[in-house]
């Protein structure tokens, strides 16, 4: 039988290296640490914040798409298009009574620490359908038959809850393109960690060591205004009261994330106003 | 006034919910990101409404007028790309078909589509269903309104309408023949 003698073969037992690591709490020293991350990381260890970084968000970019988002949050960068509605390629019996939303979640090849293949990946089409689980409660699809709306969200830079952010910025995309909503949905992703949590975790924060237990991450999705939690992911062991907690938390952080996508909407309906000569009668 | 989708307006005993709104646990609030329109209509209450400058997107709906492009014809029907709903234009074209039954009132079964729509044409239709699973929507041109309006005859030219099944080519004067629809005269323009 021939032999590929060039390659190197390893072990036949092998072990993961980090059991022979010494335990440090979520500082993983391989990332290289700017200025601003290790302020916060500091203060982030001084006080176990339950403050999510602060969004900067912006609607209507995307000229040729129906409706569209950007959002900004610490180093997490992403945009979202929208189109449709449009008419449905397949057709199930579903479509005929209420639209179709059609989410593609993808991460930019240059967005995270390694470089991601193009095709979409399993976790990508995981993600993706988490993100359509949480949109679809919040827009009004009966108002639209035989429909489809497409999403597309495209994930610039990877610097942790990149789904939550995700779902932010496509319930703003979707009311930007005038798709009737029955709410705004946010989302907040939260990371535990024994008996710490962090709210909105970066990149680094997200991954801790696996030898303590009680630990994983949470994105909730929330319509605010409605108090209902339309999607729910998490990963990792946690015990029913941490979880409980977990979820409080995020759903108190995505209440405070909600003024600021109502004021980004709020501006980019009246730049529109102000684009545009309109003969609508704008009035109370 | 601008509000966001999900913002309460008022409660549901101020006003009637309009286009744009809908009511949840005894308040109305808003479903579109836009401005706020209170209108008084002549009932009790008046009615509230979001709207949002750029014209709303309509889908053709059982009962309105459309205009379509017919893009392919066979013996028992004709496939179409509905164009406008009404007056608005549609960003994304659907597909309609209007079936050999419809395209006339009378003598249904004597139809014979080749006589009545080319590919190519534009045609007045209104959509009598959103059809099922396998199908398109359905359209008719039973009245004397719907039907062809705009055709090109096979040497090119854009033809005249000469009566309800006629339609005369201006360079050849050939006879070609169409289901054509009586546009009133004030629409006709030069």
């Amino acid at each position: 039988m021939p032999v590929d003698n060039k390659r190197v073969c390893g072990p036949e037992e092998s072990q993961s290296p980090w059991l022979f690591l010494q335990q440090t709490r979520g500082q993983p020293t391989w990332v290289p640490q700017t200025r601003e991350s290790e302020r916060r990381a500091d203060s982030r260890r001084r006080r176990g914040q339950v403050d999510a970084r602060p969004m900067f968000a912006r609607c209507g970019l995307v000229s040729q798409a129906k409706g569209s988002a950007y959002i900004e949050a610490g180093n997490t960068k992403l945009i979202c298009s929208v189109y449709g509605p449009r008419e449905t390629e397949r057709k199930d019996e579903l479509d005929m009574r209420a639209g179709r939303l059609v989410c593609a979640f993808r991460l930019a090849p240059f967005s995270c620490a390694k470089r991601c293949p193009w095709i979409q990946g399993s976790q990508e089409k995981d993600l993706t359908l988490s993100l359509q689980e949480s949109l679809q409660p919040g827009v009004c699809l009966h108002r639209y038959p035989r429909s489809q709306i497409e999403v597309n969200v495209l994930v610039l830079e990877n610097d942790g809850s990149a789904l939550a952010h995700a779902i932010t910025c496509a319930s703003l995309a979707l009311a930007d393109a005038g798709i009737e909503m029955y709410d705004l949905v946010i989302g907040c992703s939260l990371r535990q960690d024994g008996a710490a949590y962090l709210l909105d975790p970066t990149c680094c924060e997200e991954t801790g060591d696996e030898s303590t237990e009680n630990q994983g991450s949470l994105t909730v999705a929330l319509l605010p205004a409605l108090n209902q939690i339309s999607g729910l992911l998490s990963t990792g062991e946690m015990k029913e009261a941490t979880m409980v907690g977990a979820i409080r938390v995020c759903v108190e952080g995505c209440q405070r994330l909600y003024p600021a996508a109502q004021q980004c909407l709020l501006k980019s309906v009246r730049r529109k106003v102000h684009a545009r000569s309109t003969d609508v009668d704008v009035g109370r | 006034m601008p509000v966001f989708a999900g913002e309460r307006l008022c409660s549901i005993d101020d006003c009637i919910a309009g286009v744009g709104t809908y009511s949840r646990h005894g308040y109305i609030l808003a479903s579109l990101a836009g401005y706020v329109l209170k209108k008084n209509e002549g009932e009790e209450l008046p009615v509230i409404s979001v709207v949002r400058e750029t014209e709303a997107q309509l889908l053709p709906d059982v009962g309105a007028i459309v205009t379509c492009k017919v893009t392919s014809i066979n013996p028992r029907f004709a496939k179409v790309h509905i164009l406008y709903v009404g007056s608005t234009p549609l960003k994304d074209k659907f597909r309609g078909t209007i079936r050999k039954e419809d395209v006339r009132a009378t003598e249904k079964d004597k139809v014979e589509i080749y006589k009545s729509f080319r590919p190519g044409d534009i045609v007045l239709a209104k959509v009598i269903s959103l059809g099922d699973v396998q199908s398109n929507y359905l359209l008719t041109t039973a009245e004397n309104e719907l039907g062809v309006v705009v055709a090109h005859s096979e040497a090119g030219a854009q033809m005249v309408p000469i009566s309800w099944c006629e339609m005369q080519c201006p360079r050849t004067h050939a006879k070609e023949f169409r289901k054509v629809a009586r546009v009133q005269p004030e629409y006709l323009q030069a």
